[in-house]
């Protein structure tokens, strides 16, 4: 009954808390966005590097996938070498190059292709036609918007443009095998893929790759399996998928300080805004409260009051918190996301319950603890005072 | 008159025992309810200069089951007098037994306990909870007390029966006339069945019939064998009053027994 006096107050003076609520929702939901974004790019990052269960990446020593023009030279060698390593299930090779796409008045639109073993890929998921064969490409969905492709229409490529003559060079014709969707690529990338030989001829980059995929059997650790990889190949980097989100993580850092300073503030923000309200709450109250001991209310139930007051608060305000700050999260990540270059499948703010708890629950308790200063203060006021206060 | 109580609204032999103190009382006469001697109590801090000597070696004894009134000009000291006796203030000096209870080798949270389950106040001006409707304030005290809830629902209903008020058991106290609120202090005051009722004022706020009938109620009490010390500047308080002790400048200028 006590504590029921403590959450009518709140309801009485509705105005006031509605604004804390606010207020209080709004820190909370910014906080949860801190906390998603402190981890939530490299953990995108890690589910989409285990997507099609090729969890390690080989690549030229001292990169990361992608990372530069470098490539690894005697790829047939060291793709054999690599599948001979215990532990490994598949090796999918990749070389990324530019290409560029001829049609109709155009001169060569820059289009990104990859060089792949249609039987051994992690790139694409077809959305509707086949893996290519000879002389054939898969291309992205954008592409095939951009370019009105279907499956089984054609298209030119060339690798080269002659700067003199502002036309592409030995266009080579292809057709489309399929329409896909390409896990890796920012939105609205125009990309293909097809048939790793062929692009090594293309790009005169014979028997090189720029990294290779490896997918390891059930049950075999990622890191054992990565140390058995290095040392069964020369130059090389390898990387288990935690290895890649550390590298990811570490680069990233600035994202962890953002959220770090930016979520403090937030809890800051909460803290002073229960501690002022319970504190206005508890000094308009001062008479119930002397009344309360008066009539032999322990001091422990009424600090007990005062604290529940606070906790209400920010409990409820975290409640609200939630749903908009993953509203919130949703509008900045497509914000971000529609930055050059950033896969369209990764996510800056991901949602991990733990954290997340872990972030609202500090901010809940925090709310809570903030009551027992102005409680302590009503508690230790001499009472014959806070009476003939209350009854002038 | 308001609608009585099947049986008595005090009784001292009937207090829950899950309500009563957890304390040892050190022997005492049982027929004495309050006691105090040679008390002082001064007050210090900002706006006092020197300090305030509020009660001046004040002696006072309260027996069981009578009414005592205390008078007196404004600032005098009544109400600092019925602070200290009923253990709400500790005194400078002096000794206080409340109940046969030394109040000043009691805990704080021990004189709460004693409060709440075997003293009752009433306030000048009522100090009811806004937030919880008359029910609730009167079973407040008894919901601290650890009572059950189907007894303190009975109860609740009896005192509000008792004060007159059993229809007004869902109205908040902004809704209810300053005598009703004052009826509903002393339902409140009476939840845990109190031996001594200490009440400051209580019809200071209150036009003369509605005081006149919280008086009424109040003499009720007495006449069921319930301690009162009144803090009062009502003549008729004093008239109802078994005994009127008359204070000025801190001191008891006109004793226990003498005439008015």
């Amino acid at each position: 009954m006590i504590v029921l006096t403590s959450l009518r107050a709140l309801v009485r003076r509705r105005s006031r808390t509605l604004l804390a609520l606010g207020g209080i929702a709004v820190s909370a939901a910014l906080l949860l966005n801190m906390t998603m974004l402190a981890s939530g790019l490299t953990s995108s990052f890690g589910e989409l590097t285990r997507a099609q269960g090729y969890a390690l990446r080989v690549t030229p020593l001292g990169t990361l996938p992608f990372d530069s023009e470098a490539g690894i030279g005697d790829a047939a060698a060291t793709e054999a070498a690599i599948e001979a390593v215990r532990g490994v299930a598949a090796v999918a090779p990749v070389l990324g190059a530019q290409l560029y796409a001829v049609a109709g008045g155009s001169v060569g639109e820059p289009v990104f292709a990859s060089g792949i073993d249609p039987d051994e890929q992690m790139l694409y998921l077809l959305v509707s036609g086949s893996d290519p064969r000879p002389d054939e490409v898969v291309a992205s969905e954008p592409m095939a918007e951009a370019f009105d492709l279907e499956v089984g229409d054609s298209i030119l490529l060339a690798a080269e443009l002659d700067v003199a003559l502002g036309a592409p060079r030995d266009v080579v014709s292809f057709r489309i095998s399929g329409i896909a969707d390409f896990i890796y690529n920012y939105a609205g990338e125009r990309s293909v893929a097809l048939e790793l030989s062929r692009l090594q001829v293309m790009t005169n980059r014979p028997d090189e790759v720029s990294l290779f995929a490896v997918a390891a059997t059930p049950g075999i650790d990622e890191d054992s399996l990565a140390t058995r990889i290095t040392a069964a190949t020369t130059d090389l980097s390898v990387y288990s998928t935690r290895e890649l989100m550390a590298a990811m993580d570490q680069r990233l850092a600035y994202f962890r300080q953002l959220s770090t300073i930016l979520g403090t503030i937030a809890l800051a923000v909460a803290t002073l805004l229960v501690g002022t309200i319970v504190t206005l709450g508890v000094r308009e109250r001062f008479g119930e409260i002397a009344t309360l001991r008066a009539i032999g209310v322990r001091a422990s139930r009424v600090r007990l009051a005062i604290v529940v007051e606070g906790f209400a608060l920010t409990a409820a305000g975290s409640a609200i918190g939630l749903p908009l700050g993953l509203w919130i999260s949703g509008r900045l990540d497509r914000i971000l996301l529609s930055f050059p270059g950033i896969p369209e499948r990764v996510s800056f703010f991901v949602m991990e319950p733990l954290p997340a708890a872990l972030a609202l629950f500090t901010m809940t308790a925090i709310g809570a603890l903030v009551g027992i200063l102005p409680a302590s203060r009503a508690l230790r006021a001499p009472l014959g005072a806070m009476l003939r206060e209350e009854a002038d | 008159m308001p609608g009585r109580p099947s049986g008595r609204v005090f009784d001292p032999g009937g207090i829950p025992s899950r309500a009563a103190p957890r304390l040892h009382a050190e022997a005492h006469d049982a027929g004495l309810h309050v006691r105090g001697v040679a008390l002082y109590k001064e007050y210090h801090g900002a706006g006092t200069g020197g300090g305030v000597t509020a009660l001046r070696g004040v002696d006072l004894e309260v027996k069981a089951g009578e009414w005592v009134a205390i008078v007196g000009p404004s600032g005098c000291g009544k109400s600092t007098l019925l602070n200290v006796l009923a253990g709400i203030d500790l005194p400078s000096s002096g000794v206080v037994e409340l109940l046969g209870f030394d109040q000043a080798r009691l805990s704080e949270a021990e004189r709460a306990r004693l409060r709440l389950t075997r003293v009752g106040f009433v306030f000048q001006r009522f100090h009811l909870l806004p937030v919880l409707t008359a029910g609730e304030n009167v079973e407040l005290p008894m919901a601290e007390a650890g009572l059950s809830r189907r007894e303190r629902q009975d109860r609740v209903r009896e005192l509000l029966s008792f004060v007159g008020l059993e229809h007004r058991i869902g109205h908040r106290p902004a809704q209810l006339s300053g005598g009703e609120q004052q009826r509903v202090a002393i339902a409140r005051a009476l939840a845990n069945r109190p031996e001594v009722v200490f009440a400051d004022e209580p019809t200071g706020e209150l036009d003369r019939g509605t005081g006149a009938g919280i008086l009424d109620l109040l003499g009720t009490l007495n006449a069921e064998g319930t301690t009162l010390l009144t803090v009062t500047h009502d003549a008729e308080v004093a008239v109802r009053a078994s005994r009127v002790i008359e204070m000025s400048d801190g001191s008891i200028v006109r004793p226990s027994g003498a005439e008015p």
